[in-house]
């Protein structure tokens, strides 16, 4: 170790036990005075002067409080000082506070802000009262219809069937004609050849242990005009649908659905013990801005399938409200989630009506 | 570096206050190190000579309407309130023998008020890297660890520059005596 760095080392030894006793003069003179080393009481003297100098910001911060008490005492020497501040809050621009100045333009710039965010907080709270749409208030009943008088499946129903020729007319009321695993004539109200060289019975794709009301003529079951008619389907069979069955549907079977059989592809709530799906969330529909202005209320009428899943889908509307109310209906009834329909516990396709009520508070 | 004041300068100065208070930040500025120096060689602690030296410069703003300007520096007229204030001061603390304010105005206390300002500014005129050294460790009464790890150097090398900047000290202080 040289000198430099050993004296470097004694000297700050020597600083340490002074700071330690006391910061000032006297406690350095004391130490100074116990240090025989000549060279380090000098300089540890001189240490004990500066550290009686004021704290770095002591200087800064004094100024800053003396130059707030000298404008305080100007404002308050000044005749027109006086007169304007009698007029104001005592406090508002920090005079007698000893505080630093507040500027006034700085005060004019602030109370301006300020003035501007309360007149948008309660400009937008005024809008928003006006333009939102009053809480469409909703009741939800879950109906099962039964459109076919017939009894449940088996199996999983997933068939159906449809047909029809044409006529503006629709399908006239009647008994479904004979099951049959096999269909050669389609089913037909108004039979087009009286006399065909093979007669051959009508018959719709079902199972055999179905039964169908007695009635004396053919027809939709669930049609109810008595005028004898195929319906406005296509292809032959009755209703509205095509291919030789009965019903909406594209095949020879019944109902909506294709590929024979019946159902439209989806169980009906209490059918078999089949259970109703539960809403399990259900947001409100929006109403629409036109029914809204002219108070239009009323009930919307859906019908839907609810998967296995809890999901709508094939979502029509059965009784329309107009005004845009039906597609807000179908619009929120798509966000839906159900807890699924239950065969013997386990989760089912059901279809549904859910009525979506409209009103206005 | 002291501060040459011209005597009509300063007068020029305080007349300029007693019209408008706030322009006695200038005789604040001019005048600050005599005064703390002054207190704090007496009380030998830092926080009441600044508590102290607030109250002198509050009182001479307060009362700077009533000063008549014969002659003396402005100064004699702080240190003459600095030296009420620290009577008032001991006989608050209870010190046994108070002296009297004339007895704290002596000529020698003086001259050392005058050693410590020119001390202060001293300190300012060291090189950059000395002068952060001195503040750290003797005004914010840091270790030379901590200052060590603030300045990114080595404990070695900050006990060196801590002694170079006083020996640059003394050498200034025994300049200034000759």
């Amino acid at each position: 170790m040289n000198n430099a760095a050993h004296l470097a080392d004694r000297l700050d030894l020597a600083l340490d036990r002074m700071l330690a006793v006391e910061p000032s003069a006297g406690a350095a003179a004391d130490a100074s005075n116990q240090i025989d080393d000549r060279e380090v009481a000098a300089l540890t003297a001189i240490a004990g002067e500066l550290a009686l100098l004021p704290r770095a910001d002591f200087k800064e911060r004094l100024a800053l409080e003396l130059d707030a008490a000298a404008n305080t005492r100007r404002r308050s020497s000044d005749p027109r000082a006086l007169a304007a501040a009698a007029e104001m809050l005592p406090t508002l621009f920090g005079g007698g506070m000893a505080l630093p100045p507040v500027s006034r333009l700085n005060v004019a710039a602030s109370l301006l802000v300020h003035t501007l965010g309360l007149a948008v907080l309660v400009g937008s709270t005024y809008y928003v009262a006006e333009h939102r749409g009053l809480p469409a208030g909703h009741m939800v009943d879950l109906v099962a219809r039964e459109l076919y008088p017939l009894p449940p499946a088996p199996v999983r129903p997933n068939g159906g069937g449809g047909g029809g020729s044409r006529e503006k007319l629709d399908a006239s009321h009647g008994a479904l004609p004979q099951a049959a695993p096999e269909q050669i004539t389609p089913p037909a109200v108004k039979v087009p050849n009286e006399a065909p060289k093979l007669e051959v019975a009508p018959t719709v794709i079902l199972s055999a242990e179905l039964q169908s009301p007695k009635l004396p003529v053919i027809g939709d079951p669930t049609s109810t005009p008595l005028l004898l008619s195929n319906g406005p389907g296509s292809s032959g069979g009755i209703g509205t649908g095509k291919n030789g069955g009965i019903g909406g549907g594209t095949d020879r079977g019944v109902g909506i659905g294709s590929k024979g059989g019946y159902g439209g592809g989806a169980y009906r709530v209490g059918q078999g013990g089949v259970s109703a799906p539960r809403p399990i969330y259900a947001p409100d529909p929006d109403y629409s801005e036109e029914a809204r202005k002219v108070k239009h209320q009323g009930v919307v009428g859906l019908w839907l399938i609810v998967g296995p899943d809890g999901r709508p889908r094939d979502i029509r509307v059965q009784r329309s409200l107009g005004m845009g109310l039906d597609e807000k209906a179908v619009n929120a009834v798509r966000t839906w989630k159900f807890e699924p329909a239950k065969k013997d516990g386990v989760a089912v396709p059901v279809q549904i009506t859910v009525e979506v009520s409209f009103r206005l508070y | 570096m002291r501060a040459l004041v011209i005597p009509t300068d300063e007068r020029l100065m305080i007349e300029a206050a007693q019209r408008d208070p706030s322009r006695f930040a200038a005789l604040y500025e001019q005048n600050f190190d005599r005064v703390y120096g002054f207190i704090a060689r007496r009380v030998r602690d830092r926080a009441v000579a600044e508590d102290i030296t607030a109250d002198v410069f509050h009182r001479a703003l307060e009362h700077l309407g009533k000063y008549q300007w014969q002659g003396a520096p402005f100064s004699a007229w702080l240190l003459r309130i600095a030296a009420n204030a620290l009577t008032d001061h001991w006989r608050k603390t209870s010190r046994e023998a108070v002296p009297t304010a004339d007895e704290l105005l002596d000529s020698a206390v003086a001259d050392e008020t005058e050693s410590r300002a020119i001390l202060a500014e001293m300190v300012a005129g060291l090189p950059e890297d000395q002068r952060r050294v001195i503040l750290r460790r003797f005004v914010d009464q840091r270790s030379i660890k901590e200052i060590a790890a603030e300045l990114g150097r080595s404990e070695g090398a900050i006990k060196q520059l801590q002694l170079r900047a006083l020996e640059n000290l003394r050498a200034r202080m025994r300049s200034q005596h000759e």
